[in-house]
This record gives C-alpha cells, structure tokens and sequence, in this order.
C-alpha cells in the first residue's frame, strides 16, 4: 500500500513538474517592440512625410500660379517628385485605411482620364479643392499632377501652360495634400488612431488583429505583395507588351525611382529602419530563427535595388533598348519575391 | 397491414428529411471552410489571396487576372483603358470589391462606394426579367463621364426601429428609405428599384462548382414538409445559352454563372462592354456615346476578371474551440438557422477547373429563394424570385467584415450594422427562428454572434 500510494503520488509530482516545464520550454513570444517600431518609425513616419511633402507642392504650385516662370515650373516639379518618393516608400503597407476609406483612389489613381481633364480645363467650371475633391480618381492625384506638370512627353515648357492648368494644379495639389491628411491622421494616435490596431495587435478586444502573428503576416504580405507587382505589373506590362503608356510615372520620368522605393518600403519593414531612424523589423524575427536566411534577404533587397538602379536611362527608353537590364532587375525582383513568400512568410506563420 | 407498412416508411421519410433539414455538423468539421481553398490566417488582406491549390500555371493566371481586376477605366479615347462610360457607377471593379470584401454602406450620397440601385418598370420581359425602366436600362448610373449626366442621384432616409428581447433589453434597426434625386429625365410613376451593396468575393467558383441537383434537392417550393420555410430556386437568363438557367449569384440569385456576372457589371457598373454583353447600358439612351468601339475589352480580359473571383481562397475558421463559439454553434443548428444557411457540400465537376472541383466545403448557404417578410422587401420582382424574396447569402468570411472592411454592415442594402441587427431583420419564414433567437438570453444571444464571427 505504502509503496503504491507513493509511486502514485511520485507519478503525480512528476506529472506536475513535467507540466510545469512544457510551460517553460515554449513561452510566446512577444513582438509588440517590432509592431510598435514599424507602426512608428516606418509606417506613421512615412505618411507624415507623405503629408508633409504634399503641402510643399501644394504650396510650389501655388507659387507658380502667381508667379508663372520655368524656375518656379522646376520648383513645383521637384516638389512633386519629393512627394512621390514616401508614397511609393508606402506602397509595401497598402493595407488599411488607405482602402478601407477610400482614399487610394483619390491619391494614386491611374491611368489619367485625359480625355475628360481637356474637358473640364476647356469648361467654365470653376476650379477649387472641394470641386476637384468631388471628381473620380482619375482626374485628380499624383498622375493627374504629373501629367499636367511634365506634359505627355515629359518636355512640357512653360509656355505651354494655360491659364486654366495653373488654376487646376493649384487645386489638384490642395486636393492631394487633403487626402493624404486623411490618410495620415487615420493613422495617428491623436486622430482616428488606427496604428493602435496594429501595436496592440492580439491584446482583447483588437477587432482586426486576433493575434501578433497575424499583424506581422499582414506586414510580410504586403512585402510580398508590392514585389509582386513591381516585376509582375509595374516592370513587365509595359516591357512585355512594348508599350509605354502601360508605364506608371512616364510623364516625369520617375518610373524607375518609383519601382526603387517601391523596393526600399520593402527594406524599410524588413530592416525597421527609415531615414537614419533604426529600430526593430521583421529582420529580428528571421536572424533569431536563421541569421544566412536574414542575411541573404538583405542583399536580396539590396541588389534588387541596385537592379533597378541600374537600367541604363529612362524606363521609357530601356523599354527598348535595354532588355538584359530589365530583365535583370526583374529576376531580382522576383527572386526577392520567392524568398519573401516561400520562405519568410512561413517563419511568421509558424510563430 | 400494407397501409401500416407505408405509413411506417413515410414516417421513416419524414424523420430523415428532417434531420436532412436541420443538419448537425461536428463542431471541427466544418473548420476549412473552403475545403482546400482554405488558408489558415487571418488579417486585412486576407481576400486577396489566391488559393492555396492552385497549380503553377492557374497561380500565374491567378496574378495576371489581379491585374484585369484593378484596372481602372477610362473615357474614350484614351491609349489605355479606354472605355468607361458614359454612365456608369464605378471605373474600376475594386471601387466596388474593395479588398474583396463586402462594401460599407456610404457614409453620403456623393461616396457611394459600392452601393448602387437597381431600377425597372412593373411586369417582366419575354425572358422573364423585370422590363426595362425607358431612358435609364436595368440600373441607376449615379456618374456620367464629363459632359454627360448622371441619371440621378441616390438619397435615403434613415429611420431607428426599436425592437424588443425578451429579457427586457432592447436593439435599435436602420431602416433606409431609397429614393433617386435628380433624375436627368422625368421618372414615369410607380417604377420599381432596389438599391443593393456589393457582396465580398471570396468563394464564388466553389458555389458555382456545387452540383445543381444538390441545390434543387433543398427546394421545398411549396413547403410540403411543413417547416415553415419553402425554398424556391431562381432561375436566371443563361444569355450564352439562351436558355432559363438556375441562378447563384446576385441578391437574389438571377445570375447563372460567374462569366454572365462578371460580364453584367463591367457593362452596368462601369459601362465597358465585352463580347458577351457588346451593347453599352446606355444604348438606346439620349446619352449614348454612338461609338464604335464595342467590345471594349476582349474576352480574355472578361475571363481573367472572372478567373480572379474564382480563385481566391476562403479563410479557415477562427476560435472555433472556443467554447462560447462552440454553444453559439449548437444554437445556430437549434434555431433553424441551419435550413437555409445550410453549412456543408461537396462540390462536383466545375466545368473549367478542377481545383474547385470535388471539394468539402462549409458555405453555410443553400442559394435557394426565401421569403424574408415584409421589412426586407424591396417590391422588386426580378426574375421568378419576389420582391419579399432573397437569395440566402453565403455567411463564410463574414466574421472578417470588420477586419477586411473596417466595417460591420450587412444585407443586401447595408441596413444592418451588426451581425445582431441582421438577425433582428429576419422575418419570413425566418421569423421563427428570429423569435426564437429574441427569446434567448443575452448570453445565448451573444454565443450566436460569437459563432457567427468564428466564420
């Protein structure tokens, strides 16, 4: 009896412990720093830019309506360019209030319905945000801004411009500058505060992210995403069909700058640094699991970059002449496409 | 004895098509909702991804046709994406689909969304569909291209309907009232329309792979085994085959196939004809654009479009062990709920593809006709389905609404804004199981909508 109630009360001591040190052995992991970095220091850091730059080229644009000269001209197209640069830099974490409100087509629809902007130039219309606000996406947005600042050949001078076209940039661009404050302060913890879905993803009561792995596979799905469409869409449309209308920013002659940030955005959530601001990205999830796998993805991003860098010219024109350079930047694309979905993603699915 | 003998074999029937009725299912079974177009996460773009069993080629295709789907259109001429218009209601199918989710009822009538309204005269067409409104077609196209007028303008009222639980507490119902502002020619008197929201995407070439004897063998048209609830099909025009055709798609089930879809909207919606429905919305109109340029886009731009909506993946359950969600399960298949919104069916041979083919799936729809009552009514025939009739919509996804759409608004005019709401509008031949979910208390009531969200 004695040694029976013993071994059965040793069974349950070891039932206990061993319990005990399961529990131990597998703790859950905690990534709230990482989801409190990106949402911070890449993805609000990002939109405030994006808001910021808007309003400087709403106010270059403001500047040459007055003040109608080609250095002003220049001025409005640089600005347009330092705005276009944290966009496509967001385009990795389209995910959100940039769709859930609608707001995408009012900033980055394309193609520009031409047509219809020589009608409404031609029109009596008058010319204001609200009335620019209540027209589609097409008519309004960083290509409508594009196209009227560069011109279809992208050699658009000064004296080409209209009275009207001013009137409609100065608008455009106020336009523009509104949708990106919705879209900033969607985000913003002073505002609508959406960021607070995504550092606080998991905690009870979180009606988008039941867990911290879901807001990071969220995060890793729109790497691969944006990878996807630069080799698949934005690269290979107007290069596999040798058409350069069906090129994104052809006007200005910043497709290529485009496709690069579209890849930095990429760097930016991988790595969780942006702008000399270094913090923790999914990087720290992959070197703990495989530092060759967290290196090799950095050069893989690295070099994609450089890829595209590299394409002799304008996009426009290697479209025709520089076959082995896009292809070569396509293969890295894709290349940094396959290790982000095959084998990053499950990591983080895995968690 | 022989009498005897029978009426034993007919109870025997009825027992059987009884349970067949109110199937019961393991509380794991039905956790890969889409069989193995199922994937196992959950986060905003979730409806976005493409089927986990697509081959390497149908992948390829799955990406391309992404494309096609976000293309947006444009007025003619134009060197790309020529086309739109020149009425139409949204340039692009993802204005609608957004993130393929199911569209929120619009927060003003200058931001529709994915909200539009159907409108037509009294009586049907030699085909059976409802006869055409002169100077406006089957649709109201709230945009016009510079230059041409929108038909009109959508406006409702918003009335609060205060609706009592048992237990004393109590839900407020949105009531909308539609009416159409502004109309660019004069409406004659008494015209029917129905406004309608678009429905999330995923799962539709399952549906469409579900073997038409299995759905007719839910048919019950005219109630014979007295539950209550007689589940009629709708059968839709087939304008490929010309021919009457079970319908799946759509609020009230008046479209056949995906394709005959896919086609309708980008020639309502956008105004883009296709070789399937080559004729533009406006034709006939005074705002006709007279162009010669129809088909506007090919039929391989048609079948991608199509092939996208196939092709995505539906998301796996989530918490479903719980047991909150678990108790909301039990309840869901006590209430009733479960003859209409019937959970399970294996698929048989989808003509196309056979990654939808042969699949145990959990739609939680039998795509039947209902009679849902009086306040959900919208006095519009359209086709053999009534105006108090609605085809019963798949609830799969629907507990991702909030998460894909950043809302919670449900039935076919985005009336409800909660799961709880939707419940509430049920009447009908839905009405009993509608009082008895009023009768049970606030736990019971919320295991329900647990359940519902576990989807």
């Amino acid at each position: 009896m004695k040694i029976l109630s013993f071994l059965s009360f040793a069974f349950i001591i070891i039932l206990l412990f061993s319990s005990c040190k399961k529990e131990n052995v597998t703790p859950i992991e905690d990534h709230k720093d990482i989801l409190f970095d990106l949402s911070h220091n890449i993805i609000l850091k990002t939109y405030e830019n994006l808001y910021n730059e808007t309003e400087q080229l709403r106010i270059a644009a403001d500047k040459l309506k007055v003040n109608q000269n080609q250095e002003n001209l220049e001025l409005a197209r640089q600005a347009w360019r330092n705005a276009r640069d944290p966009w496509e830099q967001s385009e990795g974490f389209l995910f959100g209030p940039v769709d859930q409100k609608g707001i995408d087509p009012s900033i980055d629809s394309w193609p520009v319905n031409q047509t219809d902007l020589d009608a409404v130039l031609k029109s009596p219309n008058t010319l204001t945000k609200e009335y620019i606000d209540g027209l589609d996406g097409t008519l309004k947005g960083f290509h409508t801004i594009e196209y009227l600042l560069f011109g279809e050949n992208s050699s658009k001078s000064i004296t080409e411009f209209t009275q009207r076209q001013f009137e409609y940039l100065s608008a455009c661009t106020e336009s523009l500058h509104g949708a990106t404050e919705s879209l900033y302060f969607s985000w913003d913890e002073d505002h609508q505060n959406f960021i607070n879905y995504v550092i606080n993803a998991g905690q009870t009561g979180n009606t988008i992210y039941p867990s911290q792995k879901s807001a990071l596979e969220e995060l890793v799905n729109g790497m691969v995403v944006i990878a996807d469409e630069v080799a698949n869409g934005k690269i290979n449309e107007p290069y596999s069909q040798l058409n350069i209308n069906l090129e994104e920013s052809r006007f200005s002659r910043n497709s290529k700058k485009d496709f690069a940030d579209n890849i930095r955005s990429i760097k930016n959530i991988y790595t969780g640094s942006y702008l000399g601001v270094d913090g923790n990205g999914i990087s720290e999830i992959i070197k703990s699991k495989s530092s060759t796998l967290d290196l090799r993805a950095i050069t893989e991003i690295n070099e994609a970059i450089l890829a595209i860098e590299n394409i002799p010219g304008t996009f426009t024109e290697a479209i025709f002449n520089s076959k082995p350079e896009i292809e070569n930047a396509q293969l890295k694309v894709r290349k940094l496409q396959q290790t982000l979905e095959a084998e990053i993603l499950p990591i983080i699915s895995n968690l | 004895m022989k009498i005897q003998y029978f009426y034993f074999i007919l109870t025997l029937v009825f027992i059987s098509s009884c349970n067949k009725d109110n199937p019961i299912l393991k509380e794991d079974e039905d956790i890969n909702l889409g069989g193995e177009t199922t994937i196992n996460t959950s986060f905003i773009k979730i409806f976005q991804q493409p089927a986990p069993n697509l081959s390497a080629t149908e992948l390829d295709f799955h990406r391309k046709a992404d494309i096609a789907f976000g293309d947006i259109f444009v007025t003619s001429p134009s060197t790309i994406n020529p086309g739109l218009g020149p009425i139409f209601n949204q340039n692009s199918c993802e204005s609608c689909h957004v993130s393929n989710g199911k569209s929120p009822f619009p927060l003003n009538p200058d931001d529709l969304r994915g909200l539009l309204m159907r409108v037509s005269l009294p009586g049907n067409d030699a085909i059976g569909e409802p006869n055409i409104l002169p100077g406006f077609g089957r649709q109201l196209q709230t945009k016009a291209v510079f230059g041409k007028a929108p038909e009109g303008k959508m406006s409702w009222q918003e009335i609060e309907m205060v609706k009592n639980y048992l237990d004393g507490t109590s839900i407020t119902l949105r009531q909308l009232k539609f009416n159409i502002e502004n109309p660019y020619i004069s409406l004659p008197p008494n015209i029917h329309f129905s406004a309608r929201i678009a429905p999330a995407i995923i799962g539709l070439g399952l549906l469409e792979a579900i073997d038409e004897n299995d759905i007719l063998s839910f048919a019950d048209p005219d109630d014979k085994n007295q539950d209550g609830i007689s589940a009629r099909p709708n059968y839709g025009w087939d304008y490929k085959a010309q021919k009457k055709t079970l319908g799946r798609f759509g609020w009230k089930a008046a479209q056949p196939n995906l394709l005959q879809q896919t086609a309708a909207a980008y020639n309502n919606d956008m105004g883009i004809t296709s070789p399937y429905f080559s004729q533009e919305s406006s034709y006939g109109q005074t705002q006709f654009d007279g162009n010669t340029d129809d088909p506007e886009i090919s039929e391989e731009t048609l079948k991608a479009a199509t092939f996208y909506s196939q092709s995505l993946a539906v998301p796996k359950r989530r918490n479903w062990n719980d047991p909150t969600v678990k108790r909301g399960k039990i309840l869901f298949s006590e209430l009733n709920c479960s003859s209409c919104h019937r959970p399970k069916y294996i698929t048989g041979q989808h003509p196309e593809f056979s990654f939808l083919s042969n699949q145990t799936i959990f739609p939680y729809t039998d795509l039947l006709l209902h009679d849902m009552g009086n306040e959900l009514s919208d006095n519009r025939p359209d086709f053999d389905a009534s105006g108090n009739e609605w085809r019963t919509p798949p609830l799969w996804g629907v507990g991702l609404t909030k998460t894909v759409g950043g809302h919670t608004n449900f039935l076919h005019d985005g009336r409800a804004r909660s799961l709880e709401e939707a419940i509430m509008w049920h009447g009908g031949e839905a009405e009993k199981s509608k009082e008895d979910y009023r009768k049970l208390p606030k736990s019971d009531r919320e295991a329900v909508v647990k359940f519902l969200e576990s989807l």
